[in-house]
């Protein structure tokens, strides 16, 4: 499932955000050793407090277990900054079609190895899905991505090679990156939607999730019976009214969770 | 390679950066929008960080202006306060309906202004950032299938509006020279030569759609909606040799 938080939805979603900044820590600092800032286990840049949009990945826990960064060419962008080293001094492309992406990665420890669902592949695949059908419906055209050598190969493996690349490879710490183009073009989706037999539409709506993680909060702070009620009462009737399948699927992972906090509300209590 | 979208050359708008005196026009360059797009009404709010300055221009009525103006409506009008925070276009359906929107939208309509529309935020390089909204009264329907067939050409006439407003600033006269790269300046060079985009990939030995990313980053670069103008002002600034 893919959702995208911006500066106009992440008011709702501080944990997921939290657990994504966690991830970053965990995968380009201490897995691929660039030189990032990593404050409390959490890796953040100044690009962070742009406003820039992040297209984020959840397993079928709503566990985060991928992400991605994207700012647009015309304002400040870490091609035209941090990686001008990419650019050899010249001056970063800028176009109001062309978007940045940046800090992709995947949660290689939380993932299965194989196909299917909840592996690494079918997560990678569905980043990659849900960043080229956000940016197409933005009036997006090509997406400008910094990544490295191994996330190149990947992009390659999986029917979703860039068409190009802009610069030389620069050093980044221990790995060299570099910029590669992509077109978010339907040929492209449609290739990359084959290879990862994914057909289904990757987005999950918005408000299921901020539910599920205001409930969690609700449920740990404040497990009283009279609450538990409700909750349970909320979920039967989210699974009862349910109008597709993704809905009463995302209703009945909610009672499942909820379940759990019921049971060590109660114990508490005895 | 996959052909882009013609967005330069669909839409025959009169190119800002052409006329002796651009700000003069900038409303009637929204009416041109409207039209071209079928859209009700075009606005473009931006601010310069240089100096605070704050621009807009519109296409609603005056009395309308002047209601939204008397009432400070700028300072808590969601379309502009809470859309520019994105950075894709903001369907105004994904605006909260709180005391804020209610405030404007609820006079809005005793204006005949509808609360259905898109907000297309600008960021430019030097923390200046602007605007631009467009409504349109069509059902829900028409107004998405619309949006999708004109949201790449918005987003280039939202972007080129933007740097024409804050370049007509004469504050921001510093920040004018055009910082193009090799490759930019290259691309151009074979194009005032009359090169084909294939025939410039066939020379430079990259994909036709780099060559066109490039030629868009150049154009955008030279405040220039179509190529011709683009070559134009590279030769008068003598970036390239005239062909």
């Amino acid at each position: 499932m893919i959702i995208v938080i911006d500066a106009l939805n992440r008011h709702k979603f501080p944990k997921l955000l939290d657990e994504m900044f966690k991830l970053r820590a965990r995968v380009f600092g201490d897995r691929l050793g660039w030189d990032v800032n990593i404050v409390n286990g959490r890796e953040r840049d100044h690009f962070d407090d742009l406003d820039p949009a992040y297209v984020i990945g959840l397993d079928d826990d709503g566990d985060v277990v991928s992400c991605v960064r994207a700012l647009q060419t015309t304002g400040p962008h870490m091609l035209a900054d941090v990686f001008s080293a990419i650019l050899d001094g010249e001056p970063p492309i800028r176009s109001a079609t062309i978007w940045e992406s940046t800090r992709f990665c995947v949660d290689t420890k939380r993932l299965a190895r194989g196909t299917g669902r909840n592996t690494v592949s079918y997560a990678t695949c569905e980043l990659m899905l849900g960043s080229l059908e956000y940016a197409q419906a933005s009036g997006i055209t090509d997406i400008i991505t910094v990544i490295d050598p191994l996330m190149d190969r990947v992009l390659k493996r999986s029917d979703n090679a860039p068409y190009d690349y802009v610069g030389k490879i620069a050093d980044m710490g221990k790995v060299p990156a570099l910029a590669a183009l992509l077109d978010c073009t339907d040929e492209r989706i449609t290739r990359l939607r084959n290879f990862a037999g994914i057909h289904h539409d990757v987005f999950v709506a918005e408000d299921e999730i901020a539910a599920a993680e205001n409930f969690d909060s609700a449920a740990e702070n404040n497990a009283t019976p009279r609450v538990c009620a409700d909750l349970a009462q909320y979920c039967d009737d989210q699974i009862s009214t349910a109008a597709t399948e993704k809905e009463k699927y995302a209703a009945l992972r909610l009672r499942a969770a909820l379940a759990d906090r019921i049971r060590s509300g109660s114990g508490m209590r005895a | 390679m996959h052909k882009l979208p013609g967005v330069y050359l669909d839409y025959d708008l009169f190119d800002l950066g052409a006329l002796p005196d651009a700000s003069e026009d900038f409303v009637g360059f929204l009416f041109n929008i409207r039209e071209k797009f079928g859209l009700d009404d075009v606005a473009y709010a931006g601010m310069n960080p240089i100096n605070g300055s704050v621009f807009g221009h519109v296409t609603y009525g005056d009395a309308w202006k002047m209601h939204y103006v008397e009432h400070g409506f700028h300072r808590i009008d969601p379309t502009l306060q809470k859309a520019r925070r994105s950075i894709a276009p903001v369907d105004w359906s994904r605006l909260e309906r709180d005391q804020d929107f209610r405030r404007v939208f609820d006079d809005a309509r005793d204006f005949g202004i509808h609360d259905q529309g898109l907000t297309i935020p600008v960021r430019g390089p030097y923390g200046d950032i602007g605007g631009l909204s467009v409504t349109s009264s069509l059902s829900r329907t028409e107004w998405n299938k619309l949006k999708s067939d004109v949201i790449v050409g918005l987003q280039s006439v939202a972007v080129h509006v933007h740097d024409m407003v804050i370049r007509s600033d004469s504050l921001s006269n510093l920040l004018k020279t055009p910082n193009l790269s090799q490759r930019e300046i290259e691309v151009l060079q074979w194009i005032s030569a009359g090169k084909s985009q294939q025939d410039i990939a066939d020379i430079l030995t990259i994909s036709n759609r780099t060559v066109e990313v490039h030629l868009r980053s150049a154009r955008h670069k030279l405040y220039a909606l179509t190529t011709a103008q683009a070559v134009g002002r590279a030769i008068s600034m003598g970036l390239i040799y005239p062909g």
